[in-house]
C-alpha cells in the first residue's frame, strides 16, 4: 500500500512536470516573441503535424524496420561473438582487442561510405544500426562471461558436469544481468544510429523526413517527426527492459531489496 | 584404521623467477576414513591452496594427493565443497539451489527429495526452502550451502572458512549443525579455518600450519567425546588444547 501511495506521488510528480514543462513552452513563445520558423508552439506541432500523420507513421515503420532488424542481428552476432570470445583464449587475444580498439572509433563516420558503397535501400542503414548496436553488447558479453566468480566456478568443476551443462545451467543465467546492461545501451544506440543514417542518404524514414522538413523552414513537421523518433526509441527500449524484467525477474528483486 | 587420504611431499609455487611465491608445502599428511580433520593456521598461509590441491582443483608444483591409493590427476567429483563466499546462485530457489548439485552430477532428483527435506529440517530452514538466497540472511546462506555440498552423499566434505563472514552467535549455531549432519553421515572432513576454538571445538584432529610458506608445525589429537556442545568450550581439557595451539602460534609472532 505504502508503495503504491509512493507510485501516485512520484508519478503526478512527473505528470505534473511535464504539464507544466509544456505550458511554458506553449505560452513562451508569443511571451518572448519567438518567431514559428525558429520554435513552434506544442498545439502547432499537433496540428501540422497531424496533418502529415499518414506519412509520419508510414515512416515510423520503415525507420522501425531498421532499427529493430539492425538491433536483432547486432544481438545475434553480439552475443555470439561474445560467447566465442570468452570461451576461446586464440580469439581472446585477436578480435578482442580489435574490438575494443575499433569501439574507440565513432562507428557512424562509416554511415556516408556504407551508402555509397550499398545505395539508398534498407541494407546500409541496417548495417549501420548493427554496427552501432553490435560493440555494447559484444564487449558486455565478454565481460559478463568473464566474471563468474571464483567458488562457481571451483563448484562445477567439482561435479564434473559438462561445458554444455554448466553452461546453460550457471554461465549463462549468470552473465544475463551484464548482458542486459549492453542490451539496453544499444537499444538507445538502434534509432540513433538508423536516424543518422537516413539523414545521410535516404528517400524514405523520420530521418529522411525530418531533414527535408528543416531544409524547408518547417520546425513544426521535424517536431512531429521527433515525437514519432522518440516514441520508436521508447518502445524498443521499453520491450528491451521488459524482456529483461521477463528473463531475469531475480534480479531486479535482487536490485530492489539492495535499495 | 587405513589412510583414506594421503598426501605427500605437497608443494605449492605461484608464478616463476621473480615473481616466484612459494605459497604451500612441502606437507605430508594422512587422513582416515571419517576423520574430521582440521587445517588451522594464519591468513596467508596457503591452507586454502592446500585443500584445492586436495580437490584437484589446484594442481601442485610437486608431490601428490591420494585417494584410496588413487592419484588425484583433474578435479575430484565425489566431494562436496564449500567456501566462505557460498555457491548459491541467485536465480534459484534454496531448494533448487541444492537441486543444482544434484542436476550437475546427472542425478535423477525425484530420488532425492526426502532428503532435501530432512537436510533443510537438520538446519531449521525448512520454512526457507522456497525462498531466494538473497531473502536469507548470511547464516541461513551458509547453512543452505552447507546443504547443497552435502546433499550428493560425498565421501569427503572440503570446507574452506565457510564461517568466515558470520557473527559469533551465527557461528556458534552452524557449528552444531555441522557437527550434528558430520555426527550422523560420518563423511571425512576437512576443514580450513583460522578460528582456533572452533578446529578444537569441532575437529579429531588440528593441523597446525606455519605462516607462509606453509608447512605442517605439528598435529594435535582433540580426545573430547561428541557431541561437543558449546559447554565444552568451558572444561580444562579444551582450554588445555586452546592454550596450547595459543602458543605455537605466539611463537611465530602471528598472535
Amino acid at each position: 500500500m505504502k508503495k503504491f501511495i509512493n507510485w501516485v506521488v512520484s508519478g503526478w510528480m512527473l505528470i505534473l512536470f511535464f504539464v507544466g514543462f509544456f505550458l511554458f513552452w506553449e505560452y513562451s513563445i508569443p511571451l518572448f516573441d519567438i518567431p514559428r520558423y525558429i520554435l513552434p508552439a506544442p498545439s502547432e506541432i499537433v496540428s501540422k503535424g497531424s496533418a502529415d500523420l499518414d506519412k509520419l507513421i508510414y515512416y515510423t515503420g520503415v525507420t522501425g524496420l531498421e532499427t529493430v532488424l539492425g538491433y536483432i542481428i547486432a544481438l545475434v552476432l553480439g552475443l555470439g561473438f561474445g560467447i566465442a570470445i570468452s570461451f576461446s583464449s586464440i580469439l581472446r587475444r585477436t578480435l578482442y582487442p580489435f574490438f575494443v580498439s575499433i569501439e574507440m572509433t565513432p562507428k557512424i563516420a562509416f554511415a556516408p561510405l556504407f551508402i555509397s558503397w550499398f545505395g539508398f535501400g534498407l541494407m546500409p542503414k541496417v548495417i549501420i544500426v548493427v554496427l552501432v548496436c553490435f560493440f555494447p553488447i559484444v564487449l558486455n558479453a565478454i565481460l559478463a562471461f568473464n566474471s563468474l566468480s571464483n567458488e562457481l566456478t571451483l563448484f562445477y568443476k567439482s561435479t564434473g558436469a559438462s561445458t554444455l551443462k554448466t553452461f546453460f545451467k550457471i554461465r549463462l543465467p549468470a552473465a544475463l544481468p551484464q548482458c542486459f546492461v549492453g542490451f539496453k545501451y544499444a537499444a538507445i544506440n538502434a534509432t540513433v544510429g538508423a536516424t543518422i543514417a537516413e539523414f545521410i542518404g535516404s528517400d524514405k524514414g523520420l530521418g529522411f523526413y525530418i531533414s527535408i522538413v528543416t531544409g524547408n523552414m518547417r520546425p513544426d513537421l521535424a517536431f512531429a517527426g521527433i515525437f514519432f523518433l522518440t516514441c520508436l526509441g521508447l518502445s524498443v527500449f521499453g520491450f528491451v527492459t521488459m524482456m529483461e524484467k521477463i528473463l531475469i525477474p531475480w534480479h531486479i528483486s535482487m536490485k530492489r531489496i539492495n535499495k | 584404521m587405513k589412510n583414506f587420504i594421503e598426501i605427500s611431499e605437497l608443494i605449492k609455487v605461484f608464478g616463476s623467477g621473480r615473481d616466484e611465491v612459494h605459497a604451500f608445502g612441502p606437507a605430508t599428511i594422512n587422513i582416515s576414513t571419517g576423520e574430521f580433520v582440521s587445517i588451522l593456521g594464519p591468513s596467508g598461509c596457503g591452507k586454502s591452496t592446500l585443500m584445492l590441491m586436495v580437490a584437484g582443483l589446484l594442481n601442485s608444483t610437486s608431490g601428490k594427493v591420494e585417494f584410496e591409493n588413487k592419484l588425484v590427476k583433474g578435479p575430484k567429483t565425489d566431494i562436496g565443497i564449500m567456501f566462505q563466499d557460498n555457491t548459491l546462485v541467485p536465480w534459484r530457489t534454496v531448494k533448487e539451489n541444492i537441486e543444482l548439485q544434484l542436476e550437475l552430477r546427472g542425478l535423477n532428483l525425484k530420488d532425492y527429495q526426502e532428503q532435501i527435506d530432512n537436510l533443510l529440517k537438520s538446519v531449521s530452514l525448512e520454512d526457507f526452502a522456497d525462498r531466494f538466497p538473497n531473502e536469507l540472511s548470511g547464516g541461513m546462506q551458509q547453512r543452505a550451502a552447507f546443504c547443497q555440498a552435502m546433499i550428493h552423499d560425498p565421501k569427503i566434505i572440503l570446507l574452506d572458512e565457510p564461517l568466515g563472514k558470520l557473527d559469533a552467535m551465527t557461528r556458534e549455531k552452524i557449528r552444531a549443525d555441522f557437527q550434528k549432519l558430520w555426527m550422523i553421515k560420518k563423511p571425512t572432513v576437512i576443514f580450513v579455518t583460522h578460528s582456533i576454538e572452533e578446529a578444537v571445538q569441532l575437529s579429531s584432529r588440528v593441523i597446525l600450519i606455519t605462516p607462509r610458506p606453509g608447512k605442517i608445525d605439528r598435529e594435535i589429537i582433540i580426545d573430547l567425546p561428541y557431541p561437543r556442545e558449546s559447554k565444552v568450550k568451558r572444561s580444562p581439557k579444551f582450554i588445555k588444547y586452546v592454550n596450547s595451539i595459543q602458543e605455537v602460534f605466539q611463537k611465530y609472532g602471528v598472535i
